[in-house]
C-alpha cells in the first residue's frame, strides 16, 4: 500500500484552522515509534503486541481497516509495534482499563469489543510530539465508555480515533483537552449497525497560547441510530479552540437522530474560537439539529450572583464551571468523572489567573 | 384556508406547464464571435462604446482570469464547462436603446408582458421602476425622469460608464475586487450590461427599483454587473428577477453585484431567482455562479439581502456583508428550493470588522426529488469588532428519500465581547401536519405548498409586497411533482 | 436607613430617573407605584448596583454609607436584597449550591463564620416548607425550568434565608395567579420586623391588598409625583395613573 506522506497545510479544507505542516516544520513527526502502554489489565482482556509475529485473525480482520484520515495513514505506515486488545464475547469488565500513549513519533492501538462485551477505557497521553491512531471496533450489543484526558503540552499532538459500531452497540466518549502547541483530536465514527448509539462530549480549557482542535465525523450509515455531541470550550490568553463536527446520514439511514452542540467562552483578549458544525443529510426520515455559540459570560447571570452577595471573581468562576458542567456530567464512571472535574478545575486556575 | 394557500392552490392548479417562462422570443440577434479571447473582450467594449480605462480594466481582468482555476469546494457537480464553446455577447438587433418605450421592439415588450413584467407606464401605479436586461443589453429603463427629479441615478451600467465615469471609477470593483474569484474575474472581463444605481445624500428613493434579467439567446452566457451606491443617509429598495427559456443545453450565468452603503444609508436587495432549472431528468438549466457582496462602509449603515432561489440547475451564490462601519447591520434572508436534479450551494458571509456590528441570518432550505441543497455560511468576527452580535437560524426540510440537505456554517470569533449564536435543524416534512391538511380536504401538493410556505414565512415576510405574492406561488410551483 | 436625594440616572445616555428623592426608615414598608416606563425597575437596579445605570447627579445613602460606591456583592453583604422581576436562569449551578455559596459569601464579607453544608440545608429546609419550595426544586439548576410562581417563591425563600435589612421587591406580583400571590405575600409579611425596611415596587394595587404599605409614592417620568398613605392605592385604582399625574402637576 502506498501512502501520501505529505502533511496537510491550512490550504487543505479539513486542516484550515490547524496548519500541521507549518507547526511541525521539515522534520514532520519523524520515523520513531512512540510507546503504547496499559495499566494492570483487568482479568478477561486479551493483549497482543503488534510487533510480534503471527497476528491472530481478530487483529488481521480489523487492524488498519477502519476509516482514517491521511495523517492517521502515516502513523499506520510508520509505527512499528503498538498494542491490540480484545474483550471477548459477553465479557463485562467492571474495572477501568488505562491505556497511555507516550514518547515521540508514531503510535497505533487497536481495541476490539466482541458481541455483548463491556469496558471502560481511560486513555492518557504524554506531553511529547506524537501522531497516534486508535482503532475501536464495538460488536453487537457491546458497550465502550471511553474517557481521554490530554494534559497541557508544548508539543504537536495529533490523534485519530476511528470507531466502528455494530448493531445495538454503544459508544460514549469524553475528551478533556487542555491544548498543546498544536493539538488535534479527530474522531471518525462509523455507525454501521441499526440501533447503535453514540454520545460524544468534551471540554477544552486553554491558557497561554495553546491550541486545541477537536474534529468529529459521525456517519450514520445505518438507520435507527442516535448520536449526540456536546463540546464546550473555555479560552484564555491568546489560545485557539477549533471544533469541526460533521454528521452525515447516509441514503436510506432512516430514523437517524442527531444532536450536536458546540459552545465557546472567549475570556482572553486575543483568543479565537472557530466552530464548524456540519450536517450532511441524504435520507429524509431524520431528526438532526445543531447549535453553536460563542460569547462571554452572561452579564445578567453575573449580576444576579453578585446581587446575592457572591463577589465578582467567585461569581465568574461559578459561571465558568457551570458552563462546562453539562459536558462533564455525562461521564458514567464516577471516579473518572471526578478525575476530569479535577483536571478542569486545575486548568481553570491558569485561565482565569 | 389562508389566502396564501388559496393563491398557491390556484396557481398550481392553473399551470399546465411546470416552468411557465420557458418560451423563446424569436428576434434577430447580433452576437460576438463564439469563444473567449482578448478579441471578445475588445469586441464587447467596442460595442458598448466604452472609454479606454474601462477596456484596460476588462483586459486586466481577462489576463488574470487566464491564470485562475475554477473553484471546486462547493457541493455541486457538473461536467467541465468549455468556456470557448459559448457566446459572450448577444443583443437584439434593434438597439441602440430607444428614448421612449413606444420605440422598443414590440416583441420585447410582449416578452416582458408574458413574464409578468409590463414595462409600460402603468408600473407607476405599482411604484416600481424597471430596468430590463435582455441577454447582454438593457432594453428598457422606466421612470428615469421621475427618479432624476429626486436625484437618483438608475440606468444601465453601460450608460453609467459613459455618463458618470467618476462615480463608476470610484466604486466599481471596490467591493468585489477584479481578482476576487474565478467567476467574478470572468465577469469583470466580459460583463455586457447590468444596472447602476446611485442614491444621493439624504434621499429616500421614491420608488422600488427593479431589474429584470432575461436570458433568451441560445449558447449564450449572461454576465451582468450591478453596482448600487447609497450615499450618506439615503435609502433604496431594489428588486431583481430572472428567467430563461427551456433548453436542453446548460447556459452560464456569472453575475457580480456590488453594494456600497455609506454612513446611515440602507440598501434592501431582494431577488427572486427563477432561471430555468432543467427538466425532471436533469437535462438543461442555467449554471448560476454569482458573486454578490455588500459593503457597509459607513457607520450605522445597513444592508439587507433577501433571496428566493427556485431556479437554475446549479446555484453557487453567497450574498455577503462586510460590516466595516461601526454600528452597521447586515441581514440575509434566504429561501432555497431545489427539486429534481437541481443543486444549490448557497449562503452568506457576515464579516464583522467594526464595533457594535450586528448580523442576522435566516435560511430556509427545501430539498425534493433528487436535488442537493447546501447552506454554506461564514460568520467572522475580527479582533476590533467589540460587541459584535450575530444570530443565525438555518432550517432544512426534506421531501422524499432521494434528496440531500447539507448545512455548513463556519463560525470564527476573535473578540471576547462578541456574541454569536447559530441554530440549525434538518427534518422531513411533518407527517402529522401533512395528514391534518389532507384530512381537511387539501390535495397532497396543496398541502405541501401550504406547509412549505409556512416553513418559509419568516423570509417571505421580508420581501416587498409585489414580490411576496409571486414568491409564494413560486414555492408551490417549484415543488410540483415532489410528492405522490 | 435609605436616603435618596435628587437622584438622576441615565441608561445608554438617556435619562430615566430625573431627580428622585425618597427616604425609607427601618421597620417601614414603602410602595413605589407607577405606570410602565416611569423608572420603577431602573430604581431597583440602581439600588442593587447593576452596571449600565449611570448616576449623573444626586446621592444614595444607606445607613450613612454612600451606596453607589459599593459593588453589588458589597451591597448584598450589607443587607440590600433585590427580589427580581425576572430571576435569571443559570444552568449548571444547582439551587442548593447557589444558596450556600451566596449565604457564605455574605457571611464572609461581614466577618462571620461560614456555615457548613448541613447547617445551610437545615436553614433552607426550615424556610422552604412555608413557601412550598420542594426538595426537588432545590436539587435542580437555579431557576432552570421553574414556573413563574416557583421563581418568585425561590426569590422570597432567599430573602428569608439572607435576612436583609432592606428588601426591594420588584414587580413580585407579575405573572402570579391569586394563590401564588397569597403565598408570596404571606412569606413577605412574615419577614416584616421593626429592623427591616421594604420597598415594594408594583404597577398594580392588587399586591398592596396583601402587603399593606405604610406609605405609597407614585413615580412618573422619573420623579415622585404623589405621596400618601395606603389609601392612595385605592385612589389610583379608581382614577388611573393619568389623572393622578395630572392632579399632581
Amino acid at each position: 500500500m502506498s501512502v501520501a506522506l505529505a502533511l496537510p497545510t491550512r490550504r487543505v479544507e479539513e486542516w484550515k484552522y490547524s496548519d500541521l505542516a507549518h507547526a511541525l516544520g521539515e522534520a514532520g513527526f519523524g520515523d520513531e515509534t512512540a510507546r503504547v502502554t496499559i495499566g494492570a489489565p483487568p482479568a478477561g482482556i486479551e493483549i497482543f503486541a503488534l510487533d510480534e509475529p503471527n497476528r491472530p485473525d481478530w487483529i488481521a480482520a480489523h487492524y488498519g481497516k477502519l476509516r482514517g484520515n491521511p495523517v492517521s495513514a502515516i502513523s499506520l505506515a510508520k509505527a512499528r509495534g503498538g498494542i491490540a486488545l480484545r474483550v471477548p464475547k459477553g465479557r463485562k469488565i467492571a474495572d477501568a482499563l488505562s491505556l497511555e500513549f507516550s514518547g515521540n513519533g508514531h503510535a497505533r492501538a487497536l481495541l476490539v469489543l466482541e458481541e455483548g462485551a463491556e469496558l471502560t477505557l481511560l486513555e492518557r497521553v504524554g506531553p511529547e510530539t506524537r501522531n497516534s491512531g486508535l482503532e475501536i471496533v464495538i460488536g453487537p450489543h457491546a458497550r465502550l465508555d471511553h474517557v481521554r484526558i490530554s494534559p497541557a503540552a508544548d508539543a504537536v499532538q495529533v490523534e485519530e480515533i476511528s470507531v466502528k459500531l455494530a448493531r445495538d452497540a454503544t459508544y460514549h466518549g469524553h475528551f478533556a483537552n487542555f491544548g498543546a502547541r498544536l493539538s488535534r483530536t479527530e474522531l471518525e465514527i462509523a455507525v454501521e449497525g441499526e440501533g447503535a448509539e453514540v454520545e460524544l462530549s468534551g471540554v477544552s480549557v486553554l491558557s497561554g497560547e495553546r491550541h486545541a482542535d477537536v474534529t468529529t465525523h459521525v456517519a450514520h450509515d445505518a438507520g435507527h441510530t442516535r448520536s449526540t455531541q456536546l463540546f464546550k470550550k473555555v479560552l484564555g490568553g491568546r489560545t485557539r479552540a477549533v471544533y469541526q463536527g460533521r454528521v452525515t446520514v447516509a441514503h436510506g439511514a432512516n430514523g437517524s437522530d442527531s444532536r450536536q452542540s458546540a459552545k465557546a467562552l472567549l475570556l482572553g483578549d486575543r483568543a479565537e474560537a472557530d466552530l464548524q458544525p456540519e450536517l450532511e443529510i441524504f435520507a429524509d426520515d431524520v431528526k438532526c439539529a445543531h447549535g453553536a455559540a460563542v460569547g462571554d459570560l452572561d452579564a445578567d447571570s453575573l449580576f444576579y450572583l453578585r446581587a446575592r452577595g457572591i463577589p465578582e471573581q467567585e461569581a465568574r468562576h461559578l459561571l465558568i464551571h457551570a458552563f462546562l458542567e453539562d459536558a462533564v456530567d455525562g461521564i458514567a464512571d464516577m471516579t473518572l468523572r471526578e478525575t476530569v472535574r479535577g483536571a478542569v478545575a486545575a486548568a481553570l486556575v491558569a485561565v482565569t489567573a | 384556508m389562508s389566502s396564501a394557500a388559496l393563491e398557491t392552490k390556484d396557481t398550481v392548479a392553473s399551470l399546465g406547464e411546470k416552468y411557465k417562462y420557458g418560451f423563446v422570443t424569436d428576434i434577430e440577434m447580433e452576437r460576438a464571435p463564439k469563444g473567449l479571447s482578448e478579441e471578445t473582450v475588445r469586441y464587447i467594449s467596442a460595442k458598448k462604446g466604452e472609454p479606454d480605462w474601462m477596456l484596460e480594466w476588462r483586459l486586466g481582468a481577462f489576463r488574470r482570469w487566464l491564470a485562475m482555476k475554477e473553484p471546486k469546494w462547493a457541493r455541486v457537480h457538473y461536467p467541465p464547462i468549455d468556456y470557448q464553446d459559448a457566446y459572450y455577447y448577444a443583443a437584439p438587433k434593434n438597439t441602440p436603446k430607444k428614448q421612449s418605450l413606444d420605440e422598443v421592439d414590440p416583441k420585447l415588450l410582449e416578452t416582458y408582458n408574458k413574464l409578468g413584467i409590463p414595462l409600460s407606464e402603468q408600473m407607476a401605479l405599482a411604484g416600481v421602476a424597471v430596468d430590463a436586461v435582455f441577454d447582454s443589453v438593457s432594453v428598457a429603463t422606466t421612470f428615469k425622469e421621475k427618479l432624476n427629479e429626486a436625484g437618483v441615478i438608475f440606468c444601465p451600467i453601460s450608460e453609467a460608464i459613459r455618463d458618470y465615469p467618476e462615480l463608476v471609477k470610484k466604486y466599481l470593483g471596490t467591493v468585489v475586487p477584479v481578482t476576487d474569484n474565478f467567476f467574478a474575474t470572468l465577469n469583470s472581463a466580459v460583463f455586457s450590461d447590468g444596472t447602476f444605481v446611485y442614491v444621493p445624500k439624504g434621499v429616500r428613493c421614491p420608488m422600488e427599483l427593479s431589474t429584470y434579467f432575461r436570458i433568451n439567446a441560445s449558447e449564450t452566457g449572461q454576465f451582468e454587473r450591478t453596482l448600487i451606491v447609497a450615499d450618506e443617509g439615503s435609502y433604496v429598495s431594489y428588486l431583481e428577477g430572472c428567467t430563461a427559456p427551456k433548453r436542453d443545453e446548460n447556459q452560464l450565468h456569472a453575475a457580480v453585484v456590488e453594494l456600497v452603503a455609506l454612513d446611515d444609508a440602507e440598501i434592501k436587495y431582494s431577488t427572486v431567482q427563477n432561471w430555468y432549472p432543467g427538466d425532471e431528468n436533469g437535462l438543461g438549466g442555467i449554471y448560476n455562479f454569482v458573486t454578490k457582496r455588500g459593503d457597509c462602509r459607513g457607520d450605522r449603515s445597513k444592508i439587507s439581502w433577501t433571496q428566493v432561489e427556485t431556479g437554475s440547475a446549479i446555484t453557487w451564490k453567497y450574498p455577503s456583508c462586510i460590516l466595516r462601519g461601526d454600528d452597521s447591520i447586515g441581514e440575509f434572508y434566504s429561501i432555497a428550493i431545489a427539486n429534481n436534479f437541481q443543486q444549490a450551494d448557497t449562503g452568506t458571509k457576515m464579516i464583522h470588522l467594526g464595533r457594535n456590528t450586528r448580523s442576522r441570518i435566516i435560511s430556509k432550505g427545501i430539498s425534493a426529488g433528487k436535488a442537493q441543497n447546501t447552506y454554506r455560511g461564514l460568520v467572522s468576527v475580527y479582533g476590533k469588532a467589540e460587541n459584535a452580535r450575530n444570530f443565525t437560524q438555518c432550517d432544512s426540510l426534506l421531501i422524499g428519500a432521494e434528496c440531500g440537505a447539507h448545512t455548513v456554517p463556519y463560525i470564527e470569533s476573535r473578540n471576547p465581547s462578541a456574541r454569536i449564536e447559530h441554530e440549525a435543524t434538518t427534518s422531513k416534512i411533518a407527517e402529522d401536519q401533512l395528514f391534518y391538511c389532507l384530512q381537511r380536504g387539501l390535495g397532497q401538493e396543496e398541502a405541501v405548498a401550504l406547509i412549505v410556505n409556512g416553513f418559509c414565512k419568516e423570509v417571505l415576510q421580508q420581501l416587498p409586497m409585489e414580490f411576496a405574492v409571486e414568491a409564494q406561488k413560486l414555492v408551490g410551483i417549484s415543488l410540483e411533482g415532489s410528492v405522490g | 436607613m435609605l436616603d435618596i436625594k435628587n437622584l438622576r440616572v441615565a441608561v445608554d445616555g438617556k435619562e430615566i430617573l430625573k431627580g428622585l428623592t425618597l427616604k425609607v426608615e427601618a421597620g417601614r414598608v414603602h410602595a413605589i407605584m407607577g405606570p410602565n416606563g416611569s423608572g420603577k425597575s431602573t430604581l431597583s437596579y440602581v439600588l442593587a448596583g447593576r452596571s449600565g445605570y449611570d448616576i449623573t447627579e444626586g446621592s444614595i445613602t444607606y445607613n450613612g454609607e454612600d451606596l453607589a460606591a459599593l459593588a453589588p456583592e458589597e451591597r448584598a453583604a450589607r443587607g440590600v436584597f433585590l427580589a427580581m422581576q425576572y430571576p435569571v436562569e443559570i444552568p449548571g449551578v444547582t439551587t442548593m449550591m447557589f444558596l450556600k455559596s451566596a449565604l457564605n459569601a455574605q457571611r464572609r464579607s461581614r466577618g462571620e463564620l461560614e456555615l457548613d453544608a448541613i447547617t445551610v440545608l437545615k436553614r433552607v429546609r426550615a424556610k422552604a416548607a412555608a413557601l412550598n419550595v420542594s426538595e426537588e426544586m432545590l436539587k435542580r439548576a437555579l431557576n432552570v425550568g421553574f414556573s413563574g410562581g416557583e421563581k418568585k417563591r425561590l426569590e422570597i425563600l432567599q430573602m428569608a434565608l439572607f435576612e436583609p435589612s432592606l428588601a426591594i421587591l420588584d414587580e413580585t406580583d407579575s405573572g402570579l395567579d391569586i394563590d401564588a400571590l397569597r403565598l408570596v405575600a404571606e412569606g413577605v409579611n412574615s419577614l416584616r420586623t421593626p429592623e427591616r425596611a421594604m420597598l415594594v415596587i408594583t404597577h398594580y394595587q392588587r399586591l398592596l391588598d396583601y402587603i399593606v404599605p405604610d406609605r405609597i409614592h407614585v413615580l412618573a417620568k422619573g420623579r415622585i409625583v404623589a405621596e400618601g398613605g395606603k389609601e392612595l392605592a385605592l385612589e389610583l385604582e379608581a382614577k388611573g395613573y393619568e389623572q393622578i399625574v395630572k392632579d399632581a402637576a
